[in-house]
């Protein structure tokens, strides 16, 4: 209920996001402006202490690496085709273990597809960005709220695991203004950035138990660094296939998945007794929530799991998954990519999906999928 | 500046036998040495390619890219450490000058202050020798296909962007003398070195051995680019505060439609109806839909009003459809069933279960959305018209919105007097 205590304002998740990602420490925006992401370029360029603009999506990804291996945080935002120019680059960022944020606002596909039509179609894209098979930390918000925490969790991934981390929104989440009482924001986690001591020699790829080697910058005064995009040793040098240098490529595997619970997030709305789960992600997740409370009063009993670490996928999310025996999957695309994440293509009589495709999926398409 | 350290490692050149990279390299140790720098305070970026095996021989700090890409990633650096003391050098082959040149002209016309050696060999070393877009028509022989279109001139394109210095020396000129000169520049210098490639080049290219490059200097008089840094205030604070002060009638959720064309304020007036609801204690959604040309075409405004709060935005049938151009009539009229309330302008459409009013009249082109929104709002009680006088007040347009809202409600006193 709005109260005359409330702070209420017309806002919107680019203008969340853009606030939460400056106030946790984000130093530099760089950007090209694709839609729906156009609201991040121009908040970022009243807010950000440091804004540039690139002259392409492959610059752009770049120059913040060049910033990240100068002990920078940046960011970015863009929308699938400038996602597709900068994967290499991404490749190279998460190769050299380097700190950053990039807001992937989806649109509809493919190709130029429909830029200003919503869709939820770039996950599987995203699944195997990394060659290799790589995990990347990818946080989809559900409403405000997250969008303000993940953006803060997302700096403190990108510098606690060193890597690059990708918040992954929709056009409707980010560009509907709502009102919203924004007393309602909790203060941010301030973020450490000091570099742990290490023992000399310094070795720039060189990590200890927590997997995640310590961080100088370039041009700092008192260890040589070095970055390197190739398979590389501890030295950061080029090693083709040595164990050090394997290791050291495995390793990128490893600080994400051993420690996955220290930025794997979820809401699960429980309700005792339930057979029935639907799981959603983004922008689906307020159809689901308003789909919950019609099923609910309709005397069903149903649980909701809003996934917001959507990648890599948790074993918390499959325990919970298989304690149902049966799973609505909502999301806005034509097969549910998410549902294929978990269970694959395959026909699973306990799997269920509720889709749409170039439209949003509505509280009563979910609702009678479940039913 | 402190004692200067050797900036070349003790490690064998990975190079070829009689490579001419080998000289490159060492040259451009040299000439860091020569001018004083220590170790850590030179950024070596380096790309992809036999010049990209650079990073073992230097005691510097290295950063090794992806192909062609290294001039982007030294201006990422240069920006980011912003400190004149450091020193950036990026080191490409001619595979690499040619895949990004675009990084290189965008340093270029930043005046970026670090230095980009391009080692020309005029060949891809590392895949076997095949000829690249620095290459010269000269290999006649030598070259694959009919392609004789003329190499890049990568100095004379640097200039052109706006590098402070751009120098092209052959394999007969002193690298030292010239890497130092470019060094010493402040903002961006490219310096195009020839290097043989003894592997290929020279065993297969006939015409190699006896080829020598045209020099060539250019320079330009400009400042130095820079990322500027500010301070800013919370976006939060920025936006508009919107507390209670009147009540709705409304008890559960209402959504409206406000279509009309480009350049008719029609995603203003939705935004004025929602915050005018939060200052009646509604929660509210508002979202535009409209071509990509902007300036063009229509405007289609939702809006939802709820009592309750609003999870999913999406509105499939609305309630109030308001119409009050044929733009917005085209794209809203197939949303419109039995029971949606219609509101349109005079000159737009006629149907007898509308309400069909001179919007546009009243209000003007800018102000005949503002003017729909008005009249429903009166027509419907569903918050006090005051709220939306309060919400323009602090408009710069404040006196022809005001005129806007004041016109519909003379179209309600019309209808009253109709109606005795
Ligand atoms: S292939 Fe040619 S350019 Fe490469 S190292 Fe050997 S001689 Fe030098």
């Amino acid at each position: 209920m709005n109260t005359k205590s409330s702070k209420n304002v017309m806002i919107d998740a680019s203008r969340i996001i853009t606030e939460a990602l400056v106030q946790s420490g984000a130093d530099v925006f760089i950007g090209y402006p694709i839609t729906p992401s156009n609201l991040f370029y121009s908040y970022s360029k009243e807010r950000f202490p440091e804004f540039l603009a690139g002259p392409d999506e492959i610059s752009v990804l770049q120059w913040m690496c060049g910033y990240s291996a100068a002990g920078k945080i940046p960011v970015t935002a863009t929308a699938f085709p400038g996602l597709a120019l900068m994967t290499e680059t991404l490749n190279m960022a998460y190769m050299m273990e380097l700190p950053m944020v990039l807001i992937i606002t989806q649109r509809l596909g493919p190709s130029t597809g429909s830029a200003t039509t919503g869709a939820q179609g770039d996950l599987k894209f995203l699944d195997g960005i990394i060659s290799g098979g790589f995990p990347l930390p990818i946080f989809s918000p559900s409403n405000f709220n997250d969008a303000w925490t993940l953006s803060n969790k997302a700096v403190k991934t990108a510098i606690e695991f060193r890597t690059p981390v990708i918040i992954l929104t929709s056009k409707e989440l980010v560009m509907t203004q709502r009102s919203f009482n924004i007393n309602l924001l909790e203060p941010l986690e301030q973020i450490n950035r000091t570099p742990k001591v290490v023992e000399p020699p310094y070795k720039p790829y060189k990590a200890g138990k927590d997997r995640v080697p310590t961080f100088y910058p370039l041009g700092n005064n008192e260890y040589q660094t070095r970055f390197n995009a190739s398979t590389h040793d501890n030295d950061g040098l080029i090693r083709k296939g040595t164990p050090e240098s394997l290791a050291n490529t495995w390793r990128l595997r490893e600080k994400l998945e051993e420690r996955i619970n220290e930025y794997s997030f979820f809401e699960l709305d429980a309700d005792d007794g339930a057979d029935d789960l639907i799981v959603t992600w983004g922008v689906s997740a307020d159809a689901s929530r308003d789909a919950i409370n019609l099923l609910r009063k309709n005397g069903k009993k149903v649980s909701l799991l809003i996934v917001k670490t959507i990648l890599p996928i948790s074993q918390n999310i499959f325990n919970i998954i298989d304690s149902f025996k049966t799973v609505t999957f909502a999301e806005e695309n034509m097969t549910g990519l998410y549902k294929e994440m978990i269970f694959g293509k395959r026909k699973n009589s306990k799997v269920k999906v509720a889709t749409k495709f170039g439209s949003m999926l509505t509280p009563s398409e979910i609702e009678e999928i479940v039913n | 500046m402190e004692a200067a350290k050797k900036i070349l490692t003790n490690i064998k050149m990975p190079f070829c036998p009689g490579c001419g990279h080998g000289v490159c390299v060492k040259s451009i140790s040299k000439s860091l040495e020569n001018l004083g720098y220590r170790s850590k305070d030179v950024i070596i970026v380096s790309d992809i390619g036999c010049s990209g095996l650079v990073d073992p021989l230097f005691t510097t700090h290295t950063i090794h890219g992806l192909h062609g890409r290294s001039p982007a990633l030294g201006v990422g650096v240069t920006l980011g450490l912003d400190n004149p003391n450091k020193k950036v050098i990026v080191i490409q082959g001619d595979g690499g000058a040619t895949i990004g040149l675009q990084h290189i002209l965008e340093a270029a016309r930043r005046n970026i202050d670090m230095t980009l050696v391009v080692i020309n060999n005029l060949l891809y070393g590392m895949t076997g020798g095949q000829m690249s877009g620095l290459s010269t028509n000269e290999f006649k022989e030598y070259k694959h296909s009919n392609d004789d279109a003329d190499p890049y001139d990568v100095v004379n394109l640097a200039h052109q962007s706006g590098a402070a210095f751009s120098i092209r020396v052959n394999n007969i000129s002193n690298f030292t003398d010239v890497l130092e000169e470019a060094i010493r520049i402040s903002g961006f210098s490219l310096v195009e070195l020839s290097s043989l490639c003894t592997s290929h080049g020279m065993k297969k290219i006939s015409e190699m051995k006896h080829y020598i490059v045209a020099e060539e200097k250019l320079t330009n008089n400009r400042s130095v680019g820079v990322s500027i840094k500010r301070n800013t205030a919370s976006l939060l604070d920025k936006s508009k505060i919107l507390t209670p002060q009147f009540t709705s009638k409304i008890n559960d959720s209402i959504g409206i439609v406000i279509a009309g064309s480009a350049g008719g304020g029609v995603q203003s007036a939705a935004k004025m109806l929602a915050q005018a609801a939060i200052l009646s204690g509604l929660y509210a959604t508002m979202k535009g839909e409209y071509p990509i040309t902007v300036g063009t075409g229509f405007s289609v405004a939702e809006v939802i009003l709820s009592k309750k709060p609003i999870h999913f935005t999406g509105l499939e049938n609305p309630k109030v459809v308001m119409v009050v151009t044929e733009d917005g009539w085209n794209k809203v009229k197939n949303r419109i069933t039995n029971s949606t309330k219609v509101f349109v302008d005079t000159k737009v459409s006629y149907n007898s279960t509308f309400i069909t009013k001179d919007f546009l009249k009243v209000g003007g082109k800018k102000g005949a959305a503002l003017s729909a929104v008005s009249y429903w709002i009166k027509e419907s009680g569903v918050f006090p018209i005051e709220a939306l006088f309060k919400v323009v007040e602090d408009s710069k347009y404040v006196t022809s919105l005001q005129k806007a809202i004041k016109g519909a409600e003379e179209l309600r006193e019309l209808v009253y007097a109709d109606r005795k």
